[in-house]
């Protein structure tokens, strides 16, 4: 459905070529084992070969000793046959296995590539693309791959060894016929090949359809409460069958045209069959070919059918295996995070003296999102941003955590500018606690332990009574040991953001950056964390994104921001004598009530 | 998945041309080899050029009409498929869109998308090679059969041998892998949850500089799918070279035996030469009949999910015509209402009745799950009471025909839902006959005309799917522009105004004023700054009312609400606003 359509838009390679270099280069560390293997298939069809021949030799012996027949040869025969069949069919599965091998190792190459390269990529890479974009190359993709690689090294070399040895055996056997095969079997693929072409057009359309009767859907029962809500369900259903019937008309076509190629096949091969039957025996009648030779010839049309097709359906998979390459080529080319200074500073006892020296940042070229701010913060100080929603507060998250570097300016940390110091050391200063109340599939204690890999347990017990979630954890099912999944309902939200305070609090760093929750939250849970949020804060340079009016009132400093800009600067008494945005802001929320 | 064959039923007769002409295909061209073995007897054994002609020239025959054939069950297996899944697809599609809220949580909405695109297309497909593949091998079969017995009957002993050792192969091989599949998507799965928790967890990993840690634990699942990998593939990778192998072995039984019967009858030499091709189509269909197979209960786990939705209807029935006259004067009233969800022994409602009367605000407060929602959600009988009664206008919502009930109300959900189309599309949703001044005064009031006003085609702008290319904050405005667009005399409020800064959020409440002078006003909020003029406001705890009035009675009075207001404001406003409340009490005493 939706990714089908997705898969044709995509399947459009930019740069075969150099897609293929990339991929040969890629591949370079199996080249032994692939090479091995491909002999080992060229063998296995050259051993294959000689099947139908000498069974028509035997019966042409048969033939022509009759009656009395030469048992003693033909049983010979029989026994070559038998030797020749095994040994292709050992040589087969031994390339098969080799390849199975590689592409299974290839694969899980690729995929550590891939997930080495997130943690290498700039935030700001994902930031511009969809996760669902990365995830696609390592699902997606990655399938692709593992499909189709195995199969297609050897099956290509498989066919082109087949189709040149049959097409050697067929002349020797006869010119006349050979040449009547060589005519029809290539027609037959080429007819198909422009029936593909044709129906390609109406598959597209039926792509397209599908694709809008899809969104149509999706739409539709997502908005299920505004269409209930407004008695929209008949005229959505009306809706909805128009372009259902638009998508049966456009795939019946579609299907048709794709089908076609079955009868024109079918046709093709029956009439070289025919042709074979009657030339075959008026030749043999003339005595310029063997009676068993007719038969073995019937067997090696459609062995030389076999090939052709196939490689003409591998086409089409190397497209795509390309695709799909190009697309994770292209991911793991992206540039890089900027490489640590080397030598870089450490800061071995901080203070927590936090200052901002004259910053400008912006995500997009020309639109500025911070300009020229200067602030400094003591050490020990509580510093509040507040301002209306999307005013860009993560901005500051992100400068501090160096999750963004600014355009000019820079930041120090007890005087060290955070440039010169290892990305690690300056993001192990800060512990942070977000909205976005991020846990991993795993136990409650392993999610704990996530701030500091070394926590004993008796660590992670105070730091959870600390965040007032000790009870919590206890009365789940398996206390510590109980399994947290994306869908698991046995956590709260609120619960959850206390599970994230606890892991900053196993981490113990000495500053923190805080993003209170706004909503979703009880009342009784939504004092825990205010309660767990103040001791973390406790002594420790914070940054608290702030929603709570008691949170921005006991600030030292607050950072006002509004459409990305740091408007205003100052504490709470201050601000609201300047009579600017931030009375305007708090007064509009608590003042005239 | 065989019940779905039922939607094949109103095709039937395309159906039975459809097996008519597929028949007749195969026929003739199972036809060709015999024919064939008779060039070898009668022609080429006898010498006579002539016959190897007129033979010829039958095959070509056979072999055109066959090609005919093919040509037909094409077109009527396209055609079949395709209204098979249009009428599977439309019948899904009703069935879901008058589907109430506790259907559409059964089975989640994502759930019920792909239900409706992929399942139907999985089985789609199904039968589309079915109708194809599945009738075509086993006619295959049985005709290549029946004519192998007819040209070589001393030799059909082959044809069991072969069918037997394809069976043994096919079935030998898939017992070891098919057991493997299940751990593989659950490694497969595992994979895309590790790379998605990557992605989401981004900052958080980097915060923690923990991008070893998750790398060891990826590598961890990786290793485990390489090595499950090669194993399947080391099976898998069998069935070629034995398949290979019982080929040949047939192929070269058949010379041998049909060599060794030379002495009894002559015309064995073109006849084993025919019977070894049917032996092959034999062991050819059965060799598509595991692929089938194979495919066949991948569909049908669609084919259950599909049925499942076709076996679940709404359990709510409106009335045909409303039973009763409505009051002029709208209210709402709540008796003993109680709800809980099917399967679910819990209340989430329980027991609360109130009033809400024209022309007053009541606002509903309480912590997550205190079932403020589930309760207004109750009033369009989007879900069902369990137990007491609703009345709207003095009527019980029971007796109220659908659209009579639902055009007196308008509801704003929680997220703004937008549909794909205009800004005005959205905004006349649910008046299709508003005229554009109605339009534009329904977003002024929802401070949208603003934003829209600055955009270049203003009201004609395009909503793009799921409404990305506005806000959020621009998303909750139209959406409450669409329900004031309906003019109703019941608002619903669901938790509607958070998404909006507070400022937004005041001025829109201001300007909400006016419109809903004489009508029935209910919200559900968080903030208490949105609910604290209300006239009415209820307080719920685990699905009961604990407590009833307006904010100064509650804040004397209530204390689960006491805690919601002191968790928004500062100790100091807190301290000032319980002072003020305590004065209220005063007066009103001493009044």
């Amino acid at each position: 459905m939706h990714n089908d359509s997705l898969m044709h838009g995509e399947n459009k390679i930019k740069n075969a070529k150099g897609t293929f270099k990339q991929f040969l280069s890629s591949i370079k560390r199996y080249r032994f084992s692939i090479i091995v293997s491909i002999i080992l298939a060229i063998a296995s069809a050259i051993t294959g070969l000689f099947t139908p021949k000498i069974l028509g030799d035997m019966t042409t012996l048969a033939f022509e000793t009759y009656p009395n027949i030469d048992f003693v040869t033909i049983g010979q025969q029989a026994i070559v046959v038998i030797v020749l069949f095994l040994i292709s069919a050992v040589l087969n599965y031994a390339q098969a296995f080799i390849l199975g091998i590689v592409s299974a190792k290839y694969t899980r190459d690729m995929r550590e590539m891939i997930i080495d390269k997130i943690s290498k990529l700039p935030i700001s890479y994902f930031d511009r693309h969809k996760f669902g974009d990365t995830l696609s190359r390592m699902t997606n993709d990655i399938d692709v791959l593992t499909t189709s690689m195995s199969q297609e090294i050897a099956d290509i070399s498989l066919s082109i060894t087949t189709l040149v040895g049959v097409m050697v055996i067929m002349l020797l056997i006869s010119v006349p016929l050979s040449l009547i095969s060589f005519i029809i079997v290539p027609l037959s693929v080429v007819v198909v090949g422009k029936i593909a072409k044709f129906a390609q057009k109406y598959f597209r359309e039926h792509q397209t359809t599908l694709g809008v009767l899809n969104s149509k859907i999706e739409e539709d029962y997502s908005g299920q409460v505004v269409i209930k809500s407004n008695s929209y369900e008949q005229a959505a259903l009306d809706d909805f069958e128009e372009t259902n019937i638009k998508l049966a008309k456009a795939s019946l076509k579609s299907q048709f045209y794709s089908s076609l190629s079955f009868p024109v096949t079918h046709i093709f091969t029956n009439l070289s069959y025919v042709a074979v039957c009657i030339v075959g025996g008026i030749l043999v009648i003339e005595r310029s070919i063997s009676i068993g030779d007719i038969q073995a010839f019937v067997q090696y049309v459609s062995r030389f059918n076999r090939p052709i097709t196939e490689i003409a359906s591998s086409t089409s998979t190397i497209q795509s295996l390309l695709a799909a390459s190009e697309r994770i080529f292209e991911f793991l080319d992206e540039p890089e995070e900027e490489p640590d200074p080397v030598p870089s500073h450490e800061i071995a006892k901080v203070k927590g003296e936090v200052e901002f020296h004259d910053i400008n940042f912006s995500y997009l070229k020309d639109t500025p999102v911070i300009k020229g701010f200067s602030v400094k913060v003591e050490p020990g100080m509580k510093v509040a941003i507040v301002g209306p929603t999307g005013a860009g507060k993560t901005t500051m998250i992100n400068l501090l955590m160096r999750f963004y570097d600014p355009d000019s300016g820079y930041i120090t940390i007890d005087g060290v500018p955070t440039r010169e110091m290892k990305r690690s050391d300056v993001r192990g200063l800060f512990g942070m606690v977000l909205q976005d109340t991020w846990l991993f599939s795993g136990t409650v204690e392993e999610n704990l332990r996530y701030g500091r890999q070394d926590a004993t347990l008796e660590e992670i017990k105070q730091a959870a009574k600390a965040s007032n979630v000790h009870h919590v954890i206890e009365s789940l099912p398996k206390g510590y040991k109980t399994m947290i999944s994306e869908d698991s309902d046995n956590i709260s939200a609120g619960e959850k953001q206390l599970i994230t305070i606890a892991r900053a609090m196993v981490a113990n760093p000495p500053m923190m950056i805080l993003d209170e929750a706004t909503s979703n939250v009880d009342t009784r849970t939504e004092q825990l964390i205010q309660d767990s949020f103040e001791k973390l804060t406790n002594g420790r340079t914070s940054f608290v994104i702030a929603h709570r009016l008691s949170t921005i009132r006991n600030s030292d400093l607050i950072l006002v921001m509004k459409d990305g800009n740091i408007v205003e600067h100052g504490s709470h008494d201050e601000l609201l004598k300047q009579n600017g945005f931030y009375a305007e802001l708090y007064n509009s929320q608590f003042a005239d009530n | 998945m065989f019940r779905l064959f039922r939607y094949l039923k109103p095709y039937w007769w395309q159906v039975l041309v459809l097996v008519a002409a597929t028949g007749f295909q195969v026929y003739m061209t199972l036809r060709l080899p015999a024919l064939m073995a008779e060039i070898i007897n009668d022609g080429i054994v006898k010498e006579d050029v002539g016959m190897i002609w007129m033979v010829g020239g039958k095959m070509i025959l056979f072999a055109i009409i066959s090609a005919i054939g093919a040509l037909v069950s094409s077109y009527f297996s396209s055609y079949v498929g395709a209204k098979f899944s249009q009428d599977l697809r439309a019948d899904v599609f009703k069935k879901i869109i008058f589907y109430n809220m506790t259907e559409m949580k059964s089975f989640s909405t994502a759930s019920l998308i792909t239900r409706t695109t992929n399942d139907v297309t999985q089985v789609r497909q199904t039968v589309t090679m079915i109708l194809s593949m599945m009738l075509r091998a086993p006619l295959f079969c049985v005709i290549s059969f029946v004519m192998a017995v007819q040209t070589a009957p001393d030799m059909s002993w082959i044809i069991a041998i072969g069918v037997v050792s394809i069976l043994a192969t096919i079935i030998l091989i898939m017992s070891l892998v098919i057991p493997k599949f299940r751990l593989f998507q659950k490694l497969v799965d595992k994979t895309t949850l590790l790379t998605r928790e990557n992605l989401t967890g981004l900052r958080v990993i980097r915060a923690f500089n923990n991008q070893k840690v998750e790398k060891k634990k990826f590598m961890r699942t990786n290793e485990e799918l390489t090595r499950l990998l090669i194993y399947v593939d080391r099976i898998l990778e069998l069935q070629n070279p034995f398949i290979n192998i019982i080929f040949n072995g047939t192929t070269l039984l058949c010379a041998w035996i049909g060599i060794s019967l030379l002495t009894k009858d002559f015309a064995y030499l073109g006849n084993m030469v025919a019977f070894a091709q049917y032996v092959g189509h034999v062991m050819m269909s059965f060799l598509m009949l595991s692929i089938l197979f194979v495919m066949i209960p991948r569909a049908n786990v669609s084919a259950e999910r599909i049925n499942e939705v076709l076996k679940t209807s709404s359990k709510i029935h409106w009335k045909k015509e409303t039973n009763g006259t409505p009051d002029k004067v709208p209210s709402i009233e709540f008796k003993n209402v109680d709800f809980n969800y099917p399967d679910a022994e819990e209340k989430v409602i329980s027991g609360v009745s109130f009033v809400a009367k024209a022309g007053e605000t009541t606002a509903f407060v309480g912590s997550t799950g205190s079932g403020k929602s589930t309760l207004i959600n109750l009033v369009p009988r989007f879900y069902e009471t369990t137990a007491g009664d609703i009345l709207v206008n003095g009527i019980s919502i029971k007796e109220y025909a659908q659209n009579d009930l639902i055009g007196r109300i308008g509801y704003v959900p929680q997220r703004g839902i937008l549909f794909s189309g205009t800004i005005k599309s959205n905004i006349k949703f649910g008046a299709p006959r508003a005229t554009d001044a109605e339009i534009k005064h329904a977003a002024e009031v929802a401070q949208a005309d603003g934003f829209i006003s600055r955009l270049p085609e203003k009201y004609n702008a395009h909503i793009s799917q799921g409404g990305t290319n506005v806000s959020g904050g621009q998303k909750q405005r139209l959406s409450i522009a669409r329900a004031i667009c309906k003019k109703p005399e019941i608002y619903i409020f669901d938790d509607s105004f958070s998404a909006l800064d507070m400022k937004t959020d005041a001025k829109l409440r201001e300007a909400l004023k006016p419109e809903t002078v004489g009508a029935v006003v209910l919200i559900v909020a968080q903030r208490v700054s949105t609910i604290k003029d209300a006239d009415q406001i209820v307080v719920l705890d685990g699905g009961k009312v604990v407590g009833k009035g307006n904010h100064f009675e509650l804040l004397n009075t209530c204390s689960v609400y006491q805690d919601i207001v002191k968790s928004q404001l500062s100790d100091k406003e807190f301290k000032d606003e319980m002072t003020l409340a305590k004065t209220k009490r005063k007066e009103v005493k001493n009044a």
